[in-house]
């Protein structure tokens, strides 16, 4: 009794119709959810297997199914079997068939049952197993597949090629637009992999960016392969779209942190090396004038020579002081950004050294109408713009005054700020590589010191941009900050 | 016997330290001439210059070179001496005279025909002796 409860209760929960199969008097008893499944009342329909197997199971499954049917109620020959069954609408539903024994679930019943669980279809599918897997697959792994076909000139998606490119169910791809399923910078490529396939049959198996309906760039991989005929005849390419958007996001920021960790690792390797280049230039010195100093006999030439330690100890001291400089960037760039008009900032550095300015006759025109302001640290910005703006007129031209020119501007999302001159500019062949570095000077000025560009670039990189430079000799120099 | 050096070149732009090989060659009566240049551009036009008269008079006999310059360091003046060199018919002895214990620069210095050796700063009066001594033998 209590089994046939537990048992009630679990086909009541599965929401599963199901025969009673009885020997005496020869008859099966059909449940309501039987009939509730296919649409039907009880009065419709003839609980019988030959009504059954004449109006209600689609004929392709006839022959299996009375076969199986009788087995089982002659000889008690446990089966399973997929089914399709006529609904009172006309279409025709998919059934899983089972009995007792084959059932996951331990019943034990006197009477001998035959379930019909019903599986579940989208309308739109064609009714039948293989199809129902793939669908899943195709969803759980986001893969959708398509196929290209060259006779009839035409383009084929499934389901789930339209869902991750988010176009509507009865889209229809196109074959001469398909360019624009790829990102601007990846057409190329996708052209190349597709002409490759159809004109040599080379397969392909890549990584592109695609761009959704909705006109979202998203990355996918993208696998294809040619379609041959029985005269080996390239007649189309099929393969398969997966979004692997997030993890080529992930693999794409891990990339960039990497970048960040090696510069920073080569700036302090830099920054070890100038720390023991600079010290030792003044700590050789020392130790040569005490050298000169115990070597020489005469009191007063020696106390001459003691004044050149004081001498050394302020260069020292610069040195120490620069950096001091340099080790305060990356203790500052924690310090907090606030939104600051780039006019601003520009003002407060030109009052400054407004003399100079004066002096040399320096024209600065300034366009920050594309971009007004930027969250950054102000000291920074205004340490940049001051260093750019003294630089060009520490090595402006001989033969005309300094004009600086200076704009914001943004271009794929990200913030640049220009500055050029039409100063004397710089080598690019001979000095590239160390125009940003410590002590490096590129020309006879007495006053060039070679610490200007370096704390520049490290103020920039601390928050994470970067600076490069453009130049040509007699010409001027271009900085462009990224940030 | 010994002949004192005519003359000795100085590349290298840390006036203090010039100054006090100056002192050092001054006080021990090392050689009777000395030039400085401040960096490698300038030497090199220096060099030039001679070329085009080759009054030997004029050409040192020892160069003590700097790595680290302004302008023109160490390494591309080398690049343009070397070819400079073999036309002065004259042995000019070259010392790198350097801060940079960076390993990778002792190593570059020692492949270059040129140059005689590689000292890191600070040399020692000794030091200096024993190369202009040397020389003069």
């Amino acid at each position: 009794m209590l089994q046939n409860e537990l048992f009630n209760n679990v086909i009541r929960d599965l929401n599963t119709g199901y025969w009673e199969l009885h020997v005496d008097p020869f008859k099966e008893i059909w449940s309501e959810k039987f009939y509730e499944n296919l649409g039907f009342n009880k009065k419709e329909l003839k609980s019988n297997i030959d009504y059954f197997l004449e109006h209600l199971i689609h004929k392709g499954d006839v022959d299996v199914f009375r076969d199986n049917f009788l087995n089982y109620r002659n000889n008690s020959i446990n089966f399973k079997q997929h089914i399709k069954i006529k609904t009172k609408q006309g279409g025709y539903k998919l059934f899983r068939c089972a009995t007792n024994d084959e059932l996951p679930v331990n019943i034990k019943s006197e009477i001998n049952l035959i379930f019909f669980f019903e599986v579940k279809l989208e309308p739109e599918q064609d009714i039948s197993k293989d199809n129902f897997y793939y669908k899943e697959t195709a969803q759980m792994t986001a893969t959708g597949s398509w196929y290209v076909d060259f006779h009839k000139r035409k383009s084929y998606w499934d389901f789930e090629t339209r869902r991750i490119l988010e176009y509507p169910d009865d889209y229809i791809p196109s074959l001469k637009d398909s360019a624009r399923y790829y990102a601007k910078d990846c057409r190329q490529q996708a052209a190349d992999l597709f002409f490759n396939c159809a004109m040599a049959g080379t397969p392909f198996n890549t990584e592109i960016k695609m761009v959704t309906a909705n006109k979202r760039v998203f990355w996918v991989r993208a696998i294809g392969k040619p379609v041959y005929n029985e005269n080996k005849e390239i007649i189309g390419i099929r393969g398969v779209f997966q979004d692997i958007d997030d993890i080529k996001t992930k693999e794409l920021r891990l990339e960039k942190s990497i970048d960040i960790i090696a510069s920073q690792n080569s700036r302090l390797f830099n920054f070890a090396h100038i720390v023991s280049h600079n010290l030792r230039s003044h700590t050789s010195n020392l130790s040569l004038l005490v050298q000169l100093i115990e070597g020489i006999d005469d009191p007063q030439e020696k106390i001459g020579l003691i004044k050149e330690i004081k001498q050394i100890s302020s260069s020292l001291n610069i040195t120490i002081e620069h950096l001091n400089e340099i080790v305060a960037i990356h203790t500052n760039k924690d310090q907090e950004k606030k939104p600051i008009k780039f006019q601003d900032a520009l003002n407060l550095v030109t009052s400054g050294i407004g003399q100079t300015i004066a002096v040399s006759q320096t024209k600065i025109s300034a366009d920050f109408s594309e971009l007004e302001e930027i969250n950054y640290i102000a000291a920074y910005l205004e340490s940049v713009l001051l260093n750019l703006i003294t630089n060009a007129i520490k090595y402006k031209h001989p033969d005309r005054n300094p004009v600086i020119e200076i704009n914001t501007y943004i271009e794929d999302n990200k913030k640049y700020l220009k500055v050029s001159d039409n100063g004397r500019g710089i080598d690019m062949k001979l000095f590239k590589d160390k125009i940003f570095g410590m002590y490096k000077t590129f020309h006879y000025n007495k006053d060039a010191i070679g610490i200007g560009l370096f704390i520049t670039k490290n103020q920039v990189e601390s928050l994470n941009g970067s600076i490069s430079v453009e130049s040509e000799v007699d010409k001027g120099t271009t900085f462009i900050i990224e940030f | 016997m010994s002949h004192t050096i005519g003359l000795a070149c100085i590349i290298d732009d840390d006036s203090m330290y010039v100054n006090l090989v100056k002192k050092i060659i001054e006080t021990k009566n090392l050689c009777k001439n000395l030039m400085v240049f401040q960096n490698g551009k300038d030497a090199l036009n220096y060099f030039e210059v001679i070329l085009s008269n080759l009054d030997k008079s004029n050409i040192p006999e020892i160069i003590f070179l700097d790595l680290n310059m302004p302008v023109m360091d160490g390494w591309e003046f080398l690049e343009n001496f070397t070819n400079i060199k073999n036309k002065l018919e004259k042995t000019i002895t070259l010392y790198i005279v350097s801060s940079s214990i960076n390993p990778v620069d002792i190593e570059k210095a020692k492949t270059i025909n040129s140059v005689k050796d590689y000292l890191v700063k600070p040399v020692t009066i000794e030091d200096l002796e024993a190369i202009f001594l040397n020389e003069t033998i």
